[in-house]
């Protein structure tokens, strides 16, 4: 009863509430449209479609709190795989081939933190670099040709279900369990808010903000890769041309739920919902036969409806 | 006609709490009136009340006779009313003419006349009878003249009324004399002046009228000659609190030297050297500027040196980063409140727990009772007032902000402790606590440095003073001969001899 009481508190002051509401409205607006739109199969359409966004809205979310953000994820997404692509077409067993994705994935997030740390960039344009180099290293490595995957234990991924659950699914919601609890329950999760809040204090109060800000760009390159190589693995086909748009869905839903743009401040349940709203959002407008290219409007309202939410809390912390 | 400034009945609630209720006095031109009250009196909220920046929930406030509703600051300006805010809001990178008339730039053809521009300018640093020169770019001036042009913009506009919030919080003594000068003469001019500030001293100085503010109810309004320094705190406080500083201590001062400084330098000071023992509070004393706190974050590990050596209980260390201070038992609690102490969207305890949470993890996770009982028993302790440990701690006070920024500090049970400016900004109440538990540290044989720019701080707390000056030791004064006269000399005047 008394955690009943203090779950339902934690909704409301954290905005959670206002996201349900909008979540609920969305779906009968959509139901109401196209009656396919509220069935458990669209529902794993919608989660399996929000596989590589949510896994990459972590990464963001952690970053975005820890007052950084990173552009690059969805390009490393492409090459991570377009890379594990080349290699099961060399027949590398797959159980090889996603620490090796990983490892190599991770160093752009390395080069990231470099950049930010020693050499003092902006995120926002450090990040950029990286984007633009893994998305033509990604191009040059197939020489600009979409990487067919044959091998089984790879395309098994994809298409694997644990009682009628997609595993991408199941991977998802685990990184979210996972990642949510490290934020929220975990020393590394609170060096990540006090970097944020106030990275002058944090590190006179002896965090390495330098080290935080570090594993945050690595995790988020790692997020990306296992991403691509899901991505893959349903497709079929290690897409050069993949991802172009997660980084912002991914950011947008991160804003959507709570997460301030200043930093300091959000959760992952939050980043959830917001990941939810987003890919609930374009599915609708998908069995709604809208042209892809309304959907980009729809993409870039729905990001400005974010930041909008976000001044109004940040207005209401203010007062 | 005289100009004269009422206030009628007014309340404020936020969310239905309230945060003044029916205030009313009234001031008239060629006067000064101070704004007392502990932090949370809600002096703030009445300022921000007058320049527009608030609605009152009830009454009105007049200017000459006639009800006023500004419903932005910007109105406010227009009809003569000008606050001079703590933190000075300036262009650092625009010049003093350009700062003083940002907005009203005069123009000819579209384009600014910079000609006309520094002319204007240099009549109102004339007649100010300031040191310095309308090109000059702002950042490059001290922190005082930056507020006297931050005043100086707002006499351009010929208000008739003046509020200054603690203006005095940043500058060092000889700086304030400066702007009290200036003071007089807008008093002499006849504008209505309202002045907000901690500092009794001061008030009594400047002030002709008194209102004393107290959990956002008006307490009283006093003529000058009709009250004093005490009465005053007492009904600030609600209590009398004695001598602001612990009775002479009962406190051994020991032996052993727990933190050896020799020929230290680095950024902004030089060939610093000095002793602090156990159980003792060394004060360092210094003008804003004298390169104090570019020192004590160099003993900390925060900025690097460049010569010297630092001794921690006898064994020579290299401090190079936060963490080594930390692990050798030394804390840093800075200046900067705002800036470097607090983080804002973090609550109470989580802001307590930061520099111990290791102690309150098992494995890598936070135990989470814990830290709860580790955040009661420190607001307990350090008495802050809070409704809740999970209150953001940007809600609270600057004197409980402060509280809990040295319970984050003290859990870590240091050896030694370094405090800046502990009392800037605060109120007297949390002032006195906080001098309270210094002693308190002392005497359980930590080893204290406060650095501080208030004398009679200095003197009240410390065994031992050093006066900085432009980076270097100027003297040392001992808590038996030290008097503020001999004091401000080491810090402002030639090199004492012997």
């Amino acid at each position: 009863m008394k955690i009943l009481k203090k779950t339902g508190q934690q909704i409301l002051t954290s905005n959670l509430l206002g996201l349900f509401i909008v979540m609920i409205v969305m779906t009968v607006v959509f139901t109401v449209l196209h009656p396919g739109y509220l069935t458990a199969k669209n529902l794993l359409n919608i989660l399996t479609a929000a596989s590589l966004s949510g896994l990459i809205a972590i990464g963001e979310s952690y970053l975005i709190i820890s007052g950084q953000i990173d552009l690059s994820p969805g390009a490393v997404a492409a090459f991570a795989g377009v890379l594990s692509g080349l290699l099961a077409q060399r027949g590398v067993p797959f159980l090889l081939i996603v620490p090796i994705t990983l490892c190599v994935g991770a160093l752009f997030g390395t080069v990231n933190a470099f950049q930010v740390n020693v050499l003092k960039i902006q995120p926002f344009i450090a990040s950029l670099a990286i984007m633009s180099i893994a998305r033509g290293l990604a191009y040059i490595m197939c020489d600009g040709k979409p990487v067919f995957i044959s091998q089984e234990a790879y395309i098994k991924v994809g298409i694997t279900r644990i009682f009628g659950v997609p595993l991408p699914v199941i991977i998802l919601i685990a990184a979210f369990l996972v990642f949510g609890v490290v934020l929220a329950k975990t020393r590394f999760g609170r060096n990540v808010y006090a970097t944020g809040g106030n990275a002058a204090a944090a590190r006179l109060a002896g965090i390495r903000i330098h080290q935080v800000k570090f594993k945050l760009f690595v995790i988020s390159a790692c997020l990306a890769s296992l991403g691509g190589i899901i991505l893959a693995s349903r497709m079929n086909t290690g897409q050069p041309s993949a991802g172009q748009n997660v980084d912002f869905d991914a950011i947008t839903a991160s804003v959507l739920g709570g997460i301030a743009m200043t930093g300091g401040t959000g959760s992952l349940s939050g980043t959830f919902l917001g990941v939810l709203i987003l890919q609930g959002f374009n599915n609708g407008l998908l069995l709604l036969n809208i042209s892809t290219f309304w959907q980009d409007v729809a993409r870039g309202l729905l990001m400005m409806f974010a930041l909008t939410f976000d001044y109004f809390r940040k207005k209401k912390r203010e007062i | 006609m005289k100009h004269e400034l009422e206030f009628k009945e007014i309340s404020k609630n936020f969310a239905g709490v309230p945060a003044l209720q029916h205030i009313s006095f009234s001031v008239s031109e060629g006067e000064v009136l101070a704004l007392v009250g502990e932090n949370g009196a809600g002096k703030s909220t009445l300022l921000k009340i007058l320049n527009g920046d608030y609605q009152p929930s009830e009454g009105s406030y007049l200017l000459d006779g006639e009800e006023r509703h500004f419903v932005s600051p910007n109105e406010a300006i227009s009809a003569g009313i000008g606050l001079i805010y703590q933190e000075r809001q300036m262009f650092d990178e625009l010049s003093v003419a350009e700062n003083i008339y940002v907005g009203r730039l005069p123009e000819k053809r579209k384009v600014v006349d910079r000609r006309e521009l520094n002319r204007r300018a240099a009549e109102i640093i004339a007649e100010f009878g300031l040191p310095i020169k309308p090109e000059t770019k702002v950042k490059e001036l001290s922190v005082a003249m930056q507020q006297m042009v931050e005043i100086m913009k707002v006499y351009s506009r010929n208000p008739r009324v003046i509020a200054f919030d603690e203006p005095t919080a940043c500058l060092s003594d000889k700086e304030a004399e400066v702007l009290f000068a200036l003071i007089g003469r807008l008093k002499k001019k006849g504008l209505i002046i309202i002045y907000v500030s901690h500092r009794m001293n001061e008030i009594f100085r400047l002030a002709d009228k008194i209102v004393v503010l107290k959990d956002g109810c008006f307490v009283a309004m006093h003529d000058k000659k009709d009250t004093d320094e005490n009465s005053l705190v007492n009904q600030m406080v609600g209590r009398p609190i004695g001598s602001m500083f612990a009775d002479q201590m009962v406190r051994e001062r020991r032996k052993e030297t727990a933190l050896w400084v020799e020929g230290l330098s680095g950024k902004a000071f030089s060939d610093i050297s000095f002793a602090l023992r156990k159980g003792e509070i060394l004060g360092f004393f210094g003008l804003v500027g004298a390169g104090r706190t570019e020192l004590m974050r160099a003993v900390f590990g925060a900025d690097p040196i460049t010569a010297g050596t630092i001794e921690v209980h006898g064994i020579r260390q290299n401090i190079d980063s936060e963490q080594k201070a930390i692990r050798l038992g030394i804390a840093y609690c800075s200046e900067d409140r705002k800036n470097e102490g607090i983080i804002p969207l973090c609550s109470v305890k989580e802001n307590m727990s930061l520099v111990i949470l290791k102690k309150l993890c098992s494995g890598m996770f936070i135990r989470g009772k814990k830290e709860q009982s580790f955040a009661k028993e420190n607001v307990e302790k350090f008495r802050v007032r809070t409704s809740s440990i999970d209150k953001k701690i940007y809600q609270l006070s600057g004197g409980n902000q402060q509280k809990v920024l040295l319970a984050r500090w003290l859990a870590m049970d240091p050896e030694i402790l370094i405090l800046d400016e502990p009392t800037k900004g605060i109120d007297v109440g949390a002032k006195s606590e906080i001098y309270r538990m210094i002693h308190e540290v002392a005497a359980q044989g930590v080893a204290v440095i406060v650095v501080s720019s208030e004398l009679p701080e200095v003197i009240g707390l410390s065994d031992r003073i050093y006066v900085m000056r432009n980076g270097r030791i100027a003297g040392e004064v001992d808590r038996k001969e030290a008097q503020e006269e001999r004091i401000l000399r080491y810090a402002m005047l030639e090199e004492m001899e012997g």
